[in-house]
């Protein structure tokens, strides 16, 4: 296959923010008439206007244009901790010829994920401890020779993808002596065959999705991997991570998709000697490596299955009188199992937000209420909308498979009250999820902090969840002495045979609350706490890391923790892999 | 005289001589009852309920829906299943019989009722009391909780006026009617109970033991209209109205199927509101005392209540009700529970875990306490028990004085008391004794004391001892503020040495909590700290001296030790006189004593009692007091000097001789205690021999 270079480049603040999400040339500002504006050209929002956005805001976290917070311009070489050289290991990996640096903003770039409390640092403060090198292999057998350099001389590695994860996963230990190496697989972005007779592809683990996505495009073929981060994070990363992607009904998610893994560890590689469907060995060393959270080795090629591009791909939504009524719909679409490539149900919180990224004036963009009353002004009467809520929709397959699919999906969304919504609304809602990390940073600049987590929960516990949940979210925030109600929302995102994936999003104004990163922290531990009571999970795909560490050993009880001990016993002895993720790192 | 004093005051004060300001502001509370008296109560009763509060997240639901909801419920459904298997009655049959139990448990709500309900009561209140008193604070607390949290009312239970008390506050602030969980006995009640059940009580069976579908239905029934919070649920935690005007101890069940709802996550949390409601007179006084004493109860008919109000005429005081702070069921159980243990069960299956058991009953008694402490204590309380202590009479002036003490007493221990800062002590205290004449008079010489009772049956002691428990009633009220202390004095009063260690002094405190734990509530696993706190108050205020850790117990046997520990003497005496009994039963075998009813031993040592009495070898009437001994008998079988086994249903009870009588000896060391004739029992004669000359 011919290469090419991987969008992401080697010096990544060039092209990415620094200390924000995504891309230099995106974000939102308000601009000269105070209204809220898109800038870029990367997205279909840029250079939009977003009238209602700012109402929207003040109306919710009650900011004000005049509460204005300015991030500091720049982490300088002064505020960044020198780093602890081990001069033997870096010799010698001299002597590979493989590239890396010590430079003070290559490592910060490399020292965080994008949990709330990260960005906040970048904003606000400095890092005690960070990586001490960057090094970027470039294949297979420079991990190997990484790896074994670090054994040999007592380094610590910390494997490093998209830099996109929200579990603290990427977070240096503090107490950690020893000299801390970023591996960034940012060059391992090969593509190294695609077998179209058993629809896999190999690539090597530093590919990110968009590009893996769009070459494969090429070919006439997807993985259908879309998690919301597919434009920064890598394939490595979803499967240290156990990723899921948004199309998992019809693709599945990553633990389905990967067919081989090679695997790098203190040991040894860990693979299969095989690229098979199934396969009953004992339990699935893949299942090792899946979620492993970089504590044991470094993922550096995949193999995935794929699929040749679909025909024809739809967008549409489905708007509910209340919440149950959309819960209980999509329960009914999961029990017959017709549920489109993707089926999302937004509560009503999330669905004004949707209203609120009407652009000022657009063809593509027809407004969300506009459109439904349009169609159905007169049915809609008697939709309280405070309280309708909005399914959407998105269907991929032949145009007679989408349209038999379409047809059954909104008979049964109409046994539930459920009134067919416009494609628009049902894109509009999509675009929310990409473009609300970006919207998080201008929040910042306005007193709000804002984080999203999920959860993954059986089916007759959904609705109590998502309700009390959110309740305890209100009721902290009061406790805790914030001042404005906080905006909590949340959709379910996800749908299985036996329960769905819940995300919410939670912000609030701290105005008035002195340390808003912590006061933050403690709410979503309670929040975390909620989920756990009402039968949820610690992560349906962010991941543990070091953030939903404590919650780990009550969900997979001692004799689970004590296993994976053993394991990174045998594997990693001597805690080169240290990033002290999950519980198995504290060795 | 007047004007001119008036020219000279501030401008700002319109009333400053406390006899011209209304009472209808007292403290911190309102009385409800000041307006219905200047105004229509026909226009209060129909008027338009404005700004009634609701739960964010409710469903509105009629009485029939939620009756609808419960038969399908899983939970039913669940068991019905069962049953049906194990039974082989058809699903058909058994969801009839469901359907039965919820009609004779239903609520049907109604608001025309409950305005007829409310016009009806102001009348029956205005003409009994002076007052109804509400801490509006509370009020406010419960209308804004009302919106974001499932609520339970739990008042405290002295008569039956409770039931409908709530409802009638509930009704005058504009919120929601509660949903009041009522003993199927008022059900039968004609007109009450139709009532009522119109206003919002659902009626459960007082036993229900392993009726599976029963339970089904009930915590279905219950739970739904706590998740969806339709109204406050509300039910009393003591489980009956008290007799004796003290807290009974807590019974779990209706609490744990009511925060079921918070284990299992269909709620986030669940708001607790304590409840004290004080009676300066209670209405049922003299029908308690003779229940007491063992006179059948009358089977609740409205004709029997109105019977109870057969004395509409007479003067009942005030009621006091405190909406005490709420208990959040998320806060109280941060740290203890787990609640993630119901993941792995479909939630209408099983029941609590061992630690969210534990949680409940610590949580029940808790509440308990929390209404204790906000009691508002009638000057009433306080001559009781003075008058408790001077059964031969008192001269006016010496009550005056010794209650004026207790107060102080009283008040430094926390207790709220009702006592009005502009009159004379001794203008409140003829003004209580005008209220109770029935059980006082004062004579020619101003001397107070007991009066007569009439005879009402043919054994007059019995009647003496109703006057008694009457009176000892309404000391009762006052009981809970000092058994901390009177732990604590009782030991120091009765020791013979120079000094008692504190280690030694907590040791008997430890015994005689436990042995008062069934008359009095403790809170499990405090008693170190109760300890600490109630001798702290005593070296404070009280002389007790504390030298190198060991109370110097001359300079400590003062008053205020000597009153305290006489306050205990009865039950300790009581107790006393029942061990005493059981060590005296014939043994059976191997010297094994035999093992009698609970009910039987109980009655027998009422009898000892009496006998003691007559003799006058004994002096305090209220022993003969059934719940006295009865309390006595839990609280030695909870000390292992009782053993328990069930026989064909019935409990019965042995003495364990030896723990027996060390406990025995124990409590004769606290108390003086008559030389025991040698005494032998015939129950079918009813008859107490006394073999031993006296």
């Amino acid at each position: 296959m011919e290469q090419e270079a991987p969008t992401i480049p080697k010096r990544r603040q060039e092209l990415l923010k620094w200390n924000g999400w995504g891309y230099k040339d995106s974000k939102f500002i308000v601009n000269k008439a105070g209204q809220v504006e898109f800038t870029g050209e990367r997205y279909r929002l840029s250079k939009q206007v977003l009238p209602h956005l700012k109402d929207f805001m003040m109306k919710t976290c009650g900011i004000s244009l005049e509460h204005k917070i300015t991030a500091q311009p720049e982490i300088t070489a002064a505020d960044i901790p020198p780093p602890i050289k081990n001069k033997e290991f870096i010799s010698n990996l001299r002597r590979t010829g493989i590239s890396y640096s010590d430079d003070c903003q290559d490592r910060l770039f490399r020292a965080h994920g994008h949990t709330l409390h990260e960005v906040f640092v970048l904003r606000e403060g400095k890092f005690e401890r960070i990586p001490d090198l960057v090094v970027w292999p470039t294949c297979h057998n420079d991990v190997v020779k990484i790896v074994e350099l670090a054994c040999q001389y007592n380094a610590m590695l910390i494997p490093f993808g998209g830099g996109t994860s929200v579990s603290g996963a990427l977070e240096c230990p503090t107490a950690e002596q020893r000299m801390i190496i970023s591996v960034d697989t940012s060059l391992m972005n090969k593509i190294l065959w695609i077998d179209d007779q058993n629809l896999t592809v190999c690539a090597e683990s530093g590919i990110i999705g968009q590009d893996l996505e769009r070459r494969l495009a090429e070919k006439g073929y997807c993985t259908g991997h879309e998690p919301d981060s597919m434009e920064f994070s890598s394939l490595g990363g979803w499967v240290a991570t156990r990723a899921s992607g948004m199309k998992k009904n019809i693709y599945g998610n990553i633990e389905d998709l990967l067919v081989h893994v090679k695997f790098v560890t203190p040991k040894g590689v860990l693979e299969k000697n095989c690229q098979v469907p199934r396969i009953s060995a004992g339990p699935d060393i893949h299942h090792l490596i899946l979620g492993s959270e970089g504590t044991l080795g470094i993922v550096t090629e995949a193999t995935l299955k794929i699929r040749p591009l679909p025909q024809c791909k739809k967008y549409g939504s489905v708007v509910f009188p209340t919440f149950e009524d959309g819960v209980h719909c999509l329960r009914e679409v999961a029990k017959q199992r017709c549920a489109p490539a993707s089926i999302r149900l937004m509560d009503n919180e999330q669905f004004q937000f949707g209203h609120a990224l009407k652009p000022e004036s657009s063809s593509i963009f027809a407004s969300f209420l506009d459109g439904i009353k349009k169609l159905y002004i007169t049915k809609l009467k008697g939709f309280d909308p405070e309280k309708l809520c909005v399914a959407t929709l998105l269907f991929e397959g032949t145009k007679e498979e989408v349209a038999a699919l379409e047809k059954r999906v909104y008979e049964i969304a109409s046994k539930f009250r459920g009134l067919p919504g416009g494609a628009d609304n049902g894109e509009r809602g999509y675009m929310l999820t990409f473009v609300i990390a970006y919207i998080r940073d201008l929040a910042f600049e306005y007193y709000i902090v804002a984080e999203s987590f999920e959860t993954s929960v059986p089916w007759d516990r959904v609705i109590d969840l998502c309700r009390n949940v959110k309740h305890r979210i209100h009721q902290e925030c009061k406790e805790k002495g914030v001042q404005w109600p906080p905006y909590t929302t949340c959709r379910v995102t996800q749908t299985y045979d036996a329960g769905a994936c819940v995300y919410f999003y939670f912000a609030y104004n701290y105005r008035g609350v002195s340390n808003p990163v912590q006061t933050y922290e403690e709410i979503e531990g309670k929040a975390r706490d909620e989920i756990l009571s009402n039968g949820g999970s610690i992560s349906h795909h962010h991941g543990v890391g070091k953030v939903r560490k404590k919650w780990l050993r009550n969900t997979i009880g001692d004799v689970g923790v004590g296993a994976l001990k053993a394991l990174k016993a045998y594997i990693d002895p001597k805690n080169i892999f240290g990033n002290r993720n999950l519980l198995i790192g504290n060795l | 005289m007047d004007s001119i004093s008036e020219q000279s005051r501030n401008s700002w004060i319109r009333k400053d001589n406390p006899k011209h300001v209304s009472e209808r502001h007292k403290d911190m509370y309102e009385d409800i009852l000041d307006d219905r008296r200047s105004s229509s109560d026909l226009r209060w009763s129909t008027r338009t309920r404005e700004d009634v509060p609701t739960y964010r997240y409710n469903t509105p639901r009629t009485p029939v829906d939620i009756k609808k909801h419960v038969l399908k419920s899983k939970r039913v459904q669940y068991v019905l299943e069962k049953l049906s298997q194990e039974s082989g009655k058809s699903i058909a049959e058994l969801t009839t019989e469901a359907a039965v139990i919820l009609d004779e448990m239903g609520h049907n709500i109604n608001m025309g009722a409950i305005r007829g309900f409310a016009f009806f009561l102001v009348k029956i209140f205005k003409q009994l009391y002076n007052h109804i008193y509400v801490n509006e604070d509370g009020i406010q607390k419960v209308r804004n909780l009302l919106k974001d949290y499932p609520v339970l009312l739990m008042p405290s239970h002295r008569s039956y006026m409770d039931f409908l008390l709530i409802s009638f506050v509930f009704f005058h602030y504009d919120l929601p009617p509660p949903a009041i969980a009522a003993a199927m006995d008022f059900m039968s009640m004609n007109f009450f109970g139709w009532l009522l059940r119109n206003s919002g009580a659902f009626y459960i069976r007082r036993t229900f033991g392993d009726n599976e579908l029963y339970w089904a239905v009930f915590t279905e029934y219950v739970q739904t209209q706590i998740s969806n919070s339709d109204r406050p649920v509300e039910f009393f935690p003591e489980g009956t109205r008290s007799r004796t005007a003290k807290s009974y101890c807590p019974k779990f069940g209706m609490l744990s199927a009511a925060i079921e709802v918070y284990f299992k996550a269909n709620v986030s949390d669940i708001k607790i509101i304590p409840i004290s409601i004080s009676y300066s007179r209670i209405l049922e006084e003299q029908l308690y005392a003779y229940e007491l004493l063992g006179v059948p109860k009358p089977k609740e008919s409205t004709y029997g209540l109105f019977q109870a109000r057969g004395v509409l005429f007479n003067d009942y005081g005030s009621i006091h009700v405190h909406i005490g702070e709420p208990i959040s069921v998320s806060n109280y159980c941060e740290g203890v529970i787990d609640r993630s243990c119901h993941n792995l069960l479909p939630r209408f299956i099983g029941g609590l875990s061992f630690d969210e058991q534990n949680l409940v009953s610590q949580m029940s008694i808790q509440v308990v306490l929390n209404q204790q402490r906000h009691f508002v204590i009638n000057p009433w309380s306080m001559i009781a028990a003075v008058l408790m202590q001077n059964k031969d009479g008192i001269s006016v002036k010496q009550l005056v004085k010794e209650v004026e003490w207790l107060k102080r007493q009283a008040s430094n221990l926390g207790a709220y008391i009702d006592w009005p800062g502009h009159e004379p002590a001794e203008t409140v205290i003829q003004e209580s004794l005008k209220i109770h004449k029935n059980l006082v008079t004062v004579n020619s010489m101003d001397i107070v004391e007991m009066r007569q009772a009439e005879r009402k049956g043919s054994d007059s002691l019995m009647d003496t001892a109703a006057h008694h428990l009457m009176l000892a009633s309404y000391r009762n009220q006052l009981m809970h503020v000092f058994v901390r202390v009177a732990l604590i004095t009782l030991p120091i009063n009765a020791c013979t040495q120079d000094t008692l260690s504190l280690d030694d002094l907590f040791e008997k405190y430890t015994f005689l909590e436990k042995l008062l734990s069934r008359d009095f509530i403790f809170l499990p696993g405090n008693t170190r700290q109760d300890f600490e706190q109630a001798l702290l108050v005593l070296t404070h205020t009280c002389g007790v001296a504390v030298q190198d850790k060991a109370v110097q117990i001359k300079t400590s046997t003062n008053k205020y030790t000597v009153f305290f520990s006489h306050m205990f003497e009865p039950f300790l005496l009581g107790y006393w006189v029942l061990c005493q009994h059981l060590l005296s039963l014939p043994s059976i075998a191997h010297d094994k004593p035999m093992a009698k009813p609970a009910k039987m031993i109980t009655k027998e040592a009422q009898m000892v009692v009496a006998r003691l009495l007559r003799e006058q070898l004994i002096k305090h009437p209220e022993t003969l007091s059934l719940d006295l001994l009865n309390n006595g008998l839990m609280a030695l079988c909870n000390i292992n000097a009782l053993h328990k086994e069930k026989r064909d249903g019935a409990v019965y009870m042995a003495p364990n001789t030896v723990v027996l009588t060390k406990v025995t000896e124990s409590i004769a060391q606290h108390i003086e205690v008559p030389t025991m004739p040698m005494a032998s029992i015939n129950v079918d004669t009813k008859t107490v021999v006394v073999n031993a000359k006296l």
